[in-house]
């Protein structure tokens, strides 16, 4: 982390999503007007997997909320959430759909890894495709855990740890396939052909490890599956990989 | 006993001559080790100190671990589904001058009493030939209030990578990941077991444990092996091809 200001990865990451922001306003916008809680680019429904439980009365902070519309459906059921995200044309966007849709709730421009929010304030941290891929685990993973009441609740999506091992480094994307491409062992930080952005991915031991260090006490992983769905217009996977192989996967933690 | 029960000990009580020669020099060393490559247990500390404990080996094979672990002062007790097994068991017993109990049954059903161990734990035993629907309650029943259960198994990449043709890993995906469970080889060889990762982790904590740790093993450089090619190792040197999950009971 360079003094008082970004780390590195999160300086490019800020870039790339302002670069990226407007084509994610057709999809925010379509995400905030669906009333259900769907999870991932699979779209499983929140109901069969109950990840959140009830959510109404709880202080939830987004982390990478993107165009907040996580935080829009957890609002709705009477939570009380704050979206932290790091770009501004992000926030603007929820900014916009906040305003149309009547909901408001406070929109952090932030870092994950470094959150201006107090000490165990919150009980539930979620994040999809938010800082759990694009913030260094070990920083962010110590956030939320800060930001927790003991006994919070950590949720959070990333893509398939399989998915990451044999997605093809080529722009533009094509769907994954079955070779083995990259090595398992040393996995944490990916940069790609073409792209400003940096991601991070974690295999198994190593999320548990992780979470582990920073107070967490393993859940639940759910391996998100839902036959027939493909990644839509991301183009990452076909529905006949995802019903053989996790695309996505879910892990819930708890603060001890 | 399940139908794979009896079929594991008719498979084991066959194949244990030829594996005790083949693997006797290499997986009986002076010091505790693990798995495919014989990791020492003084590196990974997995179980850590087992002085006064009450430790069962859930499927101890010759009872090469048990062994060591007694002269480490562990109130061992040796289980195993091959009577074959155990009688290779009793002769290192006797080279070694320890004495502890040896129990022939299936890791799926342990003729023992609740809450009697501080220790559950295998080194590619039990956990790979039990239904772990069956042995995952076991292994819960038999352990005290914050007791460790702790197994070596085969990863659930390396049993997706598998290709029957190569008879052996190989660089791609091969089979489907959901609904891994049981795998059946030839006719003459043991049923093996292994669940996806978060099916793991849902049925150690439906059983009360706490997910401790997953440690995915990376052989090093030119790692000696009779269990595996130096192809194999190369693999494994990758991607996890073997790893030893950690467990606690909840207190």
């Amino acid at each position: 982390m360079r003094e008082g200001g970004l780390t590195d990865h999160a300086e490019r990451n800020r870039q790339a999503w302002a670069k990226e922001a407007a084509s994610y306003v057709a999809n925010a916008e379509r995400s905030w007007a669906t009333e259900e809680i769907t999870w991932g680019m699979l779209g499983v429904p929140e109901r069969e997997l109950g990840m959140l439980g009830d959510v109404a009365g709880r202080d939830v902070v987004e982390l990478g909320c993107g165009t907040a519309y996580v935080s829009a459906w957890l609002a709705r059921r009477g939570a009380r959430v704050v979206g932290v995200d790091l770009t501004r044309e992000q926030l603007d966007t929820a900014r916009r759909l906040q305003d149309q849709h009547g909901l408001s709730f406070p929109l952090i421009e932030a870092s994950a890894e470094a959150v201006p929010l107090p000490d165990e304030s919150f009980d539930l941290v979620v994040s999809e495709y938010g800082a759990s891929i694009w913030c260094d685990p070990d920083l962010w993973v110590a956030e939320a855990a800060r930001l927790l009441r003991p006994g919070g609740e950590l949720v959070f999506l990333v893509n398939g740890t399989l998915l990451m091992l044999t997605a093809p480094d080529v722009d533009p994307v094509v769907p994954v396939g079955v070779e083995l491409l990259r090595p398992y062992f040393g996995m944490r930080r990916f940069e790609w052909v073409d792209e400003i952005g940096v991601d991070f991915h974690l295999g198994y031991g190593d999320w548990i490890r992780v979470l582990g260090s920073h107070g967490f006490e393993v859940e639940r992983l759910v391996e998100l599956r839902n036959p027939g769905r493909d990644s839509g217009r991301y183009g990452f996977f076909t529905a006949e990989w995802a019903e053989r192989w996790p695309a996505e996967e879910m892990w819930k933690a708890r603060k001890t | 006993m399940s139908s794979d029960s009896l079929h594991n000990r008719a498979a084991w009580d066959r194949l244990s001559a030829e594996y005790q020669d083949r693997h006797r020099d290499f997986i009986g060393q002076p010091e505790p080790r693990w798995g495919m490559w014989q990791l020492p247990e003084s590196e990974l500390g997995v179980l850590g100190d087992v002085a006064g404990k009450d430790v069962l080996e859930l499927g101890c094979g010759a009872a090469q671990w048990s062994i060591l672990l007694a002269g480490q002062g562990a109130r061992v007790v040796g289980l195993d589904n091959s009577e074959r097994q155990l009688e290779h068991a009793r002769s290192l017993m006797e080279a070694a001058g320890v004495d502890f109990p040896l129990v022939h049954a299936s890791a799926e059903e342990v003729p023992l009493p609740d809450a009697s161990f501080d220790v559950v734990f295998c080194d590619h035993g039990g956990m790979t030939f039990g239904d772990p629907y069956r042995t995952v309650p076991e292994a819960a029943r038999l352990l005290r209030p914050g007791g460790l259960f702790a197994f070596s198994h085969n990863s659930p990449l390396s049993m997706i990578c598998w290709d029957e043709e190569a008879d052996a890993e190989v660089t791609r995906l091969v089979e489907p990941y959901f609904g891994m469970h049981r795998f059946e080889g030839p006719a003459d060889e043991p049923v093996a077991f292994n669940l996806p990762y978060g099916e793991w982790i849902r049925l150690f904590r439906e059983h009360g444990f706490r997910v401790d740790g997953l440690i995915e093993i990376r052989p090093p450089e030119g790692a000696e092996s009779t269990y595996r090619s130096a192809g194999d190792t190369g693999w494994a040197r990758s991607w996890p091809m073997e790893e030893i999950w950690r467990c606690v009971k909840a207190g």
